[in-house]
């Protein structure tokens, strides 16, 4: 692959990543802001792929399996969090949940 | 080297005892108290007469040796702390344990009507631990540990009755003044093991021939500094005569026959140093004959009983130094043990003499004591004659011996000094007797306030003391005994460099000192006799506080406070009032207002909003890769 054939993947990339960040810091529900999270992470599977592509290396496609399993135990974790907390507040609002300020 | 073990004995039963009796002093009887402690001493000098014995079954030029704690080795040499038993540490410790039997037994009634028996006898115990240490350390650290632990001992027992203001000052101005002389101990340690290698006495006597003179006559100096502290000469004598705050019998044992003698044996011990270092010998000889005669002419203006003894103390140390800065080490040394006959003598009869009389020590309100105690004025007759140096009794041959030697080496004014020192001596020592004995009982003192007499107890020492007194001069007596040369054989020859004395001393020498004593003893019983001068403007003078340069001590005092002691307290008041709370406070409190405030202003940021922590942290991942791309 040339290296100007790339440039497409990176620019999703990139796109999708700004995507996720503007989602984590803009909404205020966690379920939105864990989805905004996944996008992040499939973000950078995508630049993985592409350069394991391109240099012909395993170790990107290797790295994005990785990633995957990580982020599934992240969202297991994550989710069973946020049904906790639904069950002790009424809503869940990432704002609120501020017990541990200085 | 077998024989070796009875040095530690010597030691350690000392410390066994203090530690026993201070453990026990709540509980243990008085009796057994003092049983203890007494019983510690006698058998600490039973173990130096068996060293003395062994030593003298030993090829000459060998010693006793033990060594008592390993310390490993620094820089290759072994490093120990090691006891050495010869001709000099032997003969010191007979006296200081001899002596110190004798106290603690006289101390046993003497000090019965104290609550803090027990007290008393471990702070005792412990000196005669501290100055065996001294005595018996075959290098110079050990005996720089023995001289620091002899001053805490000191220390104590100036400071022993706690509670008078006048004693716990008295015991701070001696720690303090020491403290200057160890600062010269310590230094001379350090240029000894920068220079020789190592410390043991050994070693540094070996190296003295190939070592230059400069670092040797250094080293001379800063040990002359630590022996004029603690030998109360000039100019660091000031401390002695305060510390007649202490008990009597501690006043007899540290300050008058033993403790004020480390000085002498300092310089006796390094005298392989000092024959090397002509300057620095010369400078002990002259520190000594100022001192004795500084000493004698103070003596004669002091009207408190105590302290006219210190300053003889002061005078006869000073004798001593004269003999070993003329490198007259065996005179030294004699005149050592009979000073410590005869001044220990003296301060234990002043303690009886003081309790007698109800506590009174102004010699100008006594008179008439020997009509009620005969038997005190008798041995206090042979302890002012032996002082004195009348012929024949201990003083006159041991100070004979001194002024002979300074005569001999062609230090004329030095002999001079000597010589006015020794009729001084026969004066204030005169005055004193007749003060106290002569006439009749003054001041309210008829019946003697202090009830009971002396008890057997108290007796046993004097007599024994008295008996020496008389006698401890016949161990040398020229053309006719002369157990002290035997005894040291050529120990002194060793290192010795001094060319050997040609001719006989002439025979006008001993008589001149005899008839220049003679007068000032005749002059002053006529000035001080119940009929005469003296004795009346004494009289006429008591109670009142002393004025004139003798009773000040020439000002010494005044000088030290004027110069040294005031300028500290206005520096430390100084300090106090600007430094500290402005400098230091200011310091410590703006670090904790500093931390304080960063905490407040970092607060801010720990608000628990989530999604501002995420901001931070994406605003932080942005500047990062800003950095990357740009830079």
């Amino acid at each position: 692959m040339e290296s100007a054939a790339i440039a497409p993947y990176i620019a999703i990339s990139a796109v999708l990543f700004a995507v996720g960040v503007a989602g984590v810091l803009t909404r205020r529900s966690p379920l939105v802001i864990l989805m905004c999270v996944e996008i992040m992470w499939n973000a950078a599977n995508v630049v993985f792929i592409a350069f394991a592509r391109q240099f012909g290396h395993m170790d990107g496609h290797i790295f994005a399996f990785f990633v995957i399993t990580v982020a599934a135990a992240e969202v297991a974790i994550a989710l069973g969090l946020i049904v906790l907390i639904f069950r002790r507040r009424d809503r869940v609002d990432a704002d609120d949940l501020n017990l541990l300020k200085g | 080297m077998s024989v070796g073990f009875v040095l530690p004995i010597m030691l350690l039963l000392p410390l066994a005892g203090a530690l026993i009796v201070a453990a026990g002093r709540n509980k243990f009887s008085r009796n057994g108290l003092a049983g203890i402690a007494t019983a510690s001493v006698g058998v600490s000098f039973a173990a130096a007469l068996a060293a003395l014995l062994a030593l003298r079954s030993l090829p000459e030029g060998e010693a006793l040796r033990h060594r008592l704690i390993d310390w490993g080795s620094w820089g290759g040499e072994p490093f120990a702390l090691g006891l050495l038993g010869d001709e000099v540490s032997i003969w010191w410790m007979l006296v200081v344990t001899g002596v110190g039997f004798l106290i603690h037994l006289y101390s046993a009634e003497y000090m019965a009507d104290e609550a803090d028996y027990g007290r008393y006898f471990a702070k005792l115990n412990y000196f005669v631990f501290a100055m065996s240490l001294l005595v018996l350390s075959d290098n110079f650290l050990g005996l720089l540990i023995g001289w620091a632990n002899v001053g805490v001992a000191s220390f104590l027992l100036i400071g022993f009755w706690n509670r008078r203001q006048a004693a716990a000052e008295a015991a701070r101005k001696a720690f303090i003044v020491n403290a200057v002389g160890e600062v010269g101990l310590i230094l001379a340690a350090v240029l000894i093991f920068a220079q020789f290698g190592g410390w043991t006495f050994e070693r540094v006597f070996q190296g003295v021939e190939t070592a230059p003179v400069g670092a040797l006559t250094a080293i001379g100096l800063l040990l002359l500094i630590g022996a004029v502290a603690k030998s109360a000469q000039l100019p660091l004598h000031v401390w002695l005569p305060d510390a007649m705050q202490g008990p009597t019998p501690v006043s007899a044992l540290i300050h008058a026959a033993t403790m004020v003698t480390a000085g002498v044996y300092l310089v006796v011990r390094a005298y392989p140093i000092y024959e090397a270092a002509p300057l620095a010998l010369h400078a002990v000889a002259v520190a000594g004959a100022c001192s004795a005669l500084f000493g004698a002419i103070v003596a004669v203006g002091q009207s408190d009983f105590k302290r006219v003894l210190a300053f003889s103390t002061m005078s006869q140390v000073g004798f001593m130094m004269l003999g070993a800065g003329v490198g007259a080490y065996e005179a030294a040394m004699f005149h050592f043990m009979t000073h410590a006959f005869f001044k220990a003598l003296l301060f234990l009869l002043a303690g009886v003499i003081i309790h007698h009389l109800g506590g009174e020590q102004d010699i100008r309100r006594m008179g008439g004591v020997g009509k009620q105690m005969p038997a005190v004025y008798a041995m206090f007759l042979v302890g002012v004659l032996a002082i004195a140096g009348a012929p024949g009794l201990a003083g006159f041959f041991s100070k004979e011996e001194i002024l002979h030697a300074v005569y001999m080496r062609g230090e004329v004014i030095l002999w001079a000094l000597g010589v006015a020192a020794a009729s001084l001596t026969a004066f204030y020592m005169v005055r004193l007797f007749c003060l106290v004995f002569a006439g009749e009982p003054h001041g309210g003192h008829e019946g003697g306030a202090g009830g009971r007499g002396p008890g057997v107890v108290i007796l046993i020492p004097l007599a024994v003391l008295t008996l020496l007194s008389i006698s401890g001069g016949w161990l040398h007596i020229p053309g006719v005994t002369d157990v002290t040369g035997a005894y040291l054989g050529g120990f002194f020859d060793r290192f010795s460099r001094r060319v050997a004395l040609i001719g006989q001393a002439p025979a006008w020498l001993g008589w001149l000192t005899i008839a220049a004593a003679g007068v000032a003893a005749w002059l002053s019983a006529m000035w001080f006799r119940p009929q005469g001068m003296g004795w009346k403007t004494a009289r006429a003078a008591a109670g009142r506080a002393d004025q004139g340069p003798l009773a000040a001590g020439f000002f010494v005092d005044s000088f030290y406070q004027a110069l040294v002691v005031r300028p500290l307290i206005g520096l430390s008041k100084l300090i106090g009032l600007a430094v500290d709370p402005w400098v230091v406070d200011g310091i410590v409190k703006g670090l904790s207002g500093l931390a304080a405030r960063a905490g407040s202003a970092v607060q801010a940021v720990h608000r628990g909003h989530m999604r501002r922590y995420a901001l931070s942290v994406a605003a932080g991942a942005g500047l990062a890769l800003l950095y990357v791309l740009v830079v």
